[in-house]
């Protein structure tokens, strides 16, 4: 629907309402993005004026293995859950979509542990994964089954953060909930009088209307996954056993804050944009574009 | 929904609740063995078994908590950023978003690009040149450094929660309030936001939750003990008494039952407003 | 007539105010690591100096954790406003000196009309001398000691440690105390717990007469791996992994060592003095210290925290006031009365106010018996973060996930840049 071209008065009181937030994002997001990429390149340990160093921070961080180990973490760590996590956030809006009597109940069960703080998350799922006290360990024991000593092994500590990250999809699913709802009545309708099967709706009428939705959460999850998992790291297991939960995130953190090294701490970040930016890059070319389009 | 015979509907509402249960049960159920954990008394051997209920149940932990710790100033910092957060989020979001409904088609679409690439840039790529930032305009270690996000709406995901909210409305109201000369803020005042209460409602649990939960914003700009938030308390407590399971989950109880009982209490609104069930989508609302 | 009045007025009220005048109030910060019994040691001494001198109010910052303890003050740095008086263990300031933060306290000691240079331990300064300039005051030296439950060892029928005991004594009473006391199948109660780390280690090490590293004064490289320094790292690792009377990772993670020994289930702890104030609230059991085993030799290790001062601080002349006090009888025996230290002052050492058996812990003598074999681990630069990555490899072979020569050689190679003359380039 047009609307009437609005006055010039009308369109400056609408910008000047516009202001605060457009010099929040410059302040709070521009200036510090620009700024991070700069000091990529220097050397600056928050006390002395910064270094120009030109790619010497890159180079080093080429040859340090430790941020090799950080880095593969992370990508892992990526790999493991977005996919895991889309389709737990498809599958639930997809059980929960229609408006059944108690449907809201089981809808807010599902966002509970999104809106845990990550703080108690994080220690929560610390006693739970215990490997001699905690409730999961002895769960599996006494079913039975075997019991992974989970945040203490190597092996299996990073896959036990990834299990944390799977509860936590109630942004998805919200996402692909608001797509279901887009798809309109009629195509249901239509379907039905083909008489298409509940599969053969899915596949193809429901899927295709949500590959953008389902696109531009794949896109999002990839971003908050890289670097999602400082706090659990931090408060779970230290980056340990061995390394072998050390993220970027908090190794930057660790770089800059506990050697005081702000330089190469804004590099490994820029490294791990430049990384999750090709990753998104892959998923939107895979999907072969927006397709459908609709008002976002 | 087709027409189906009664006899074929039992089975398949069953169905759906059996899963929906296992699936709420996944869930909840976690939240059960921390709550039973936390009532169990220190200093005994843990448990070999899963513990339901403890035996002595020892309410106590919770007091012990705010002993060991300026808890309850904690707590009262992280309600008084998350409470001043809360109105500022929403005057600045609501801004944006009905500026940004109302602009013609290009103007829109730049802003609405802009909500999308800054929404995409993680905490951790501005988190310590922020701080530079931050430390320059001396606000370091004070609670405008935690309210700071406040100026873009603390997250473009409200700004777009309000532009959806009030692209919705219809635009014959606007068209006739701008003939009788009102100007933007009034309009926005007195036709937009109250017709926007559930983007409101929505807005503001979601804003409360982000500032309650808020851990690596008041890790890195808060120095002084008594102004530390309930987030940073909790790790505090880690520190302190790294294996003392009782008195951590009373801590993490007391941590995330506000925020629960909130969800559960606004969520009609908060689904209404983000998604499903959107009013002007042609479906029926959930029923609750 | 009336400006007659008003400049008798005036006369007196100035003559008034200037001889009550008090000094404004002057406000510092004074920054400790510690868990919450020796929070209160120091909350206690920070009133006692209010009392001392009211218009100087010191508010305390209390950081429990030593990780993140280095990371806040180099925050504070960063951020222009660090505390004014920071407690410092000598292994951990060395950093901060290099980069020329802290004011240097030398001048101040000898200007002083309270403390002297000779009243303190020179075991106890010589660590915070940098480059030859006294840059912090010492509060305490002690050595590592062995906690160990009166009750538990009387229970299983082993003799007191005694005061020239050794490794093979240690071990037996170790073994004798690891049992499975509710019959469940799994020990439940260790005869030993101690951090594993590089810090705990050394003393063996320097028992058995090896080296930590080749020159103490210059350190340029660890050697561990020399025969009889291996031979002690590998004593230290068979406690877990071939006798097994410490917990293994998994009981450590569900359990600590530290807080099985408060809870009565764990027979012996390695600590220093800092573990007394959190211990003096047991009260199930009865608790005493006994010196470390010996080997070959005998050797301590010493442990010592600090009062510095760093130089962005605005209010100097108070912070020395503070640390004087602080340091000074009075104030020493205001900490020292909470059990946590072992007080740098001789006269207060050697006086019933630390060794009074009527406080826990009663052998308190044994603290003092160590001081002449006490070492000091190398300070310099990049020492902490040697022994950061070396106790992170101690510990793959503590818990029995590599080889003990397997992980010495990787500790030599990774602490490599981190010793003085080959350092990392450093971001200035």
């Amino acid at each position: 629907m047009r609307r009437r071209g609005a006055g010039a008065g009308y369109r400056a009181s609408l910008y000047l309402l516009l202001a605060p937030y457009l010099l929040g994002v410059v302040v709070l997001v521009i200036v510090p993005v620009a700024l991070s990429a700069g000091l990529a390149f220097t050397a600056y340990d928050g006390l002395s004026a910064p270094e120009w160093r030109g790619l010497a921070n890159f180079r080093e961080l080429a040859g340090d293995p430790i941020f090799a180990i950080a880095l593969r973490n992370s990508l892992v760590f990526v790999a493991l859950t977005v996919p895991l996590r889309v389709a737990i956030a498809l599958g639930l809006a997809l059980l929960l979509n229609r408006p059944r009597r108690g449907v809201g109940l089981y809808r807010v069960a599902v966002y509970v542990p999104t809106i845990v703080p990550s703080v108690a998350y994080a220690l929560i799922w610390l006693w739970i994964f215990n490997p001699r006290y905690g409730p999961l360990n002895l769960a599996l024991a006494s079913l039975g089954l075997p019991t992974p000593a989970w945040l203490i092994d190597s092996t299996t500590a990073l896959p036990a953060i990834a299990m944390t990250a799977l509860f936590q999809i109630g942004e998805g699913f919200v996402v692909v909930l608001a797509g279901l709802q887009h798809v309109p009545e009629e195509y249901y309708h239509a379907s039905a009088l083909d008489g298409a099967g509940r599969a053969a709706t899915l596949r193809h009428i429901t899927m295709p209307l949500l590959a953008p939705w389902l696109l531009l959460l794949t896109i999002r999850d990839v971003i908050v996954s890289a670097q999602s998992t400082f706090t659990p790291a931090l408060l779970m297991t230290g980056g340990g056993p061995y390394y072998a939960t050390l993220f970027v995130p908090l190794l930057m953190y660790e770089t800059a804050f506990d050697r005081f090294r702000f330089g190469q701490g804004a590099a490994m970040m820029l490294l791990l944009l430049v990384v999750v930016g090709a990753l998104i890059l892959l998923a939107y070319r895979a999907a072969g574009g927006w397709g459908y389009e609709d008002e976002v | 929904m087709t027409s189906r015979s009664a006899s074929a509907r039992w089975p398949r509402v069953l169905g759906f609740h059996a899963a929906a249960l296992a699936v709420a049960a996944v869930f909840l159920v976690p939240g059960l063995w921390v709550v039973a954990a936390s009532l169990r008394r220190p200093g005994l051997a843990p448990p070999t078994t899963i513990e339901w209920l403890p035996d002595p149940v020892a309410w106590s932990n919770y007091a012990r908590v705010f002993e060991i710790l300026p808890l309850a100033r904690y707590l009262g910092n992280s309600l008084l950023v998350a409470g001043l957060a809360v109105p500022l989020t929403i005057l600045v979001a609501s801004w944006a978003g009905f500026a940004m409904a109302q602009l013609p088609p290009r103007a829109r679409y730049a802003l609405l690009a802009l909500a999308v690439v800054v929404r995409m840039v993680p905490l951790t790529a501005v988190w310590l040149t922020r701080f530079l930032v931050l430390r320059e305009l001396g606000l370091i270690d004070t609670i405008l450094a935690l309210l700071a996000p406040v100026w873009m709406g603390s997250s473009p995901f409200f700004v777009l929660i309000f532009y959806w909210a009030f692209r919705r409305q219809p635009a014959a109201l606007f068209e006739a309030a701008r003939l009788e000369g009102m100007g933007a803020l009034r309009i926005w005042a007195t036709i937009a936001m109250p017709l926007a209460r559930p983007a409101v409602a929505a807005v503001a649990l979601l804003t409360f939750v982000q500032y309650w939960s808020d851990f690596m914003n008041p890790l890195l700009y808060l120095k002084s003990d008594d102004r530390y938030t309930l987030a940073l308390g909790l790790r505090v407590l880690q520190q302190l008494d790294a294996t003392n399971w009782p008195l951590l989950m009373a801590g993490a109880v007391v941590m995330m039952l506000p925020v629960v009982l909130l969800l559960v209490v606004a969520q009609r609104a908060f689904w209404s407003a983000t998604g499903p069930d959107r009013p002007g989508t042609g479906r029926r609302l959930g029923a609750v | 007539m009336r400006r007659l009045v008003l400049l008798v007025v005036t006369v007196v009220v100035l003559g008034v105010s200037a001889s009550t005048a008090q000094p404004p109030s002057t406000r510092i910060s004074f920054m400790v690591f510690g868990d919450i019994a020796e929070k209160a040691a120091y909350e206690r001494l920070v009133a006692d100096f209010a009392q001392h001198q009211p218009q100087i109010h010191v508010s305390l910052v209390h950081i429990p954790s030593q990780g993140d303890y280095r990371k806040r003050l180099g925050v504070d740095f960063a951020a222009g406003a660090p505390a004014d008086i920071v407690l410092l263990n000598y292994r951990r300031y060395a950093a901060f000196a290099a980069r020329g933060v802290l004011e240097p306290l030398g001048a101040y000691l000898e200007r002083s009309a309270v403390i002297k240079e000779g009243d303190f331990y020179p075991q106890a300064m010589e660590p915070f001398r940098w480059q030859g300039a006294l840059m912090c005051i010492p509060q305490n030296l002690s050595s590592l000691v062995v906690y160990y439950n009166r009750d538990l060892f009387e229970r299983a029928g082993v003799p007191r440690p005694t005061d020239d005991w050794t490794w093979d004594d240690f071990l037996h009473a170790a073994r004798a105390l690891t049992r499975d006391t509710r019959g469940s199948g799994r020990i439940d109660q260790y005869g030993l717990g101690t951090e594993v780390s590089i810090f705990r280690v050394a003393p063996f090490v320097w028992q058995n007469g090896g080296e930590l590293v080749d020159d103490p004064r210059a350190p340029t490289r660890l050697t561990l791996d020399a025969p009889l320094a291996r031979e002690a790292v590998q004593w230290f690792v068979d406690l877990q992994v071939k006798h097994h009377v410490v917990p293994d990772l998994v009981e450590e993670k569900a359990e600590s060592s530290e807080r099985r020994f408060l809870n009565g289930r764990l027979g012996m702890f390695l600590n220093s003095r800092r573990g007394v104030p959190a211990y003096r609230t047991i009260t199930s059991f009865d608790w005493d210290v006994a010196p470390l085993p010996r080997r070959r030799q005998r050797a301590g290790i010493l442990h010592a925290d600090a009062y510095c001062m760093p130089k962005a601080g605005h209010a100097k002349a108070a912070a020395w006031s503070f640390v004087e006090y602080a340091n000074s009888l009075e104030g020493q025996r205001s900490i020292a009365a909470s059990g946590r230290t072992v007080p740098s002052l001789r006269v207060l050492a050697e006086s019933p106010a630390f060794l009074d058996p009527g406080f826990r812990p009663q052998s308190s003598r044994v603290f003092l018996t160590e001081v002449p074999f006490i070492r000091a681990v190398p300070v310099t630069e990049g020492w902490i973060d040697v022994e950061d990555l070396a106790g992170e490899e101690l510990a793959r072979a503590y818990y029995g996930r590599a080889s003990v020569d397997e992980v010495i050689a990787t500790a030599i190679q990774r602490a490599a840049p981190f010793f003085k003359g080959s350092a990392r380039p450093r971001e200035r």
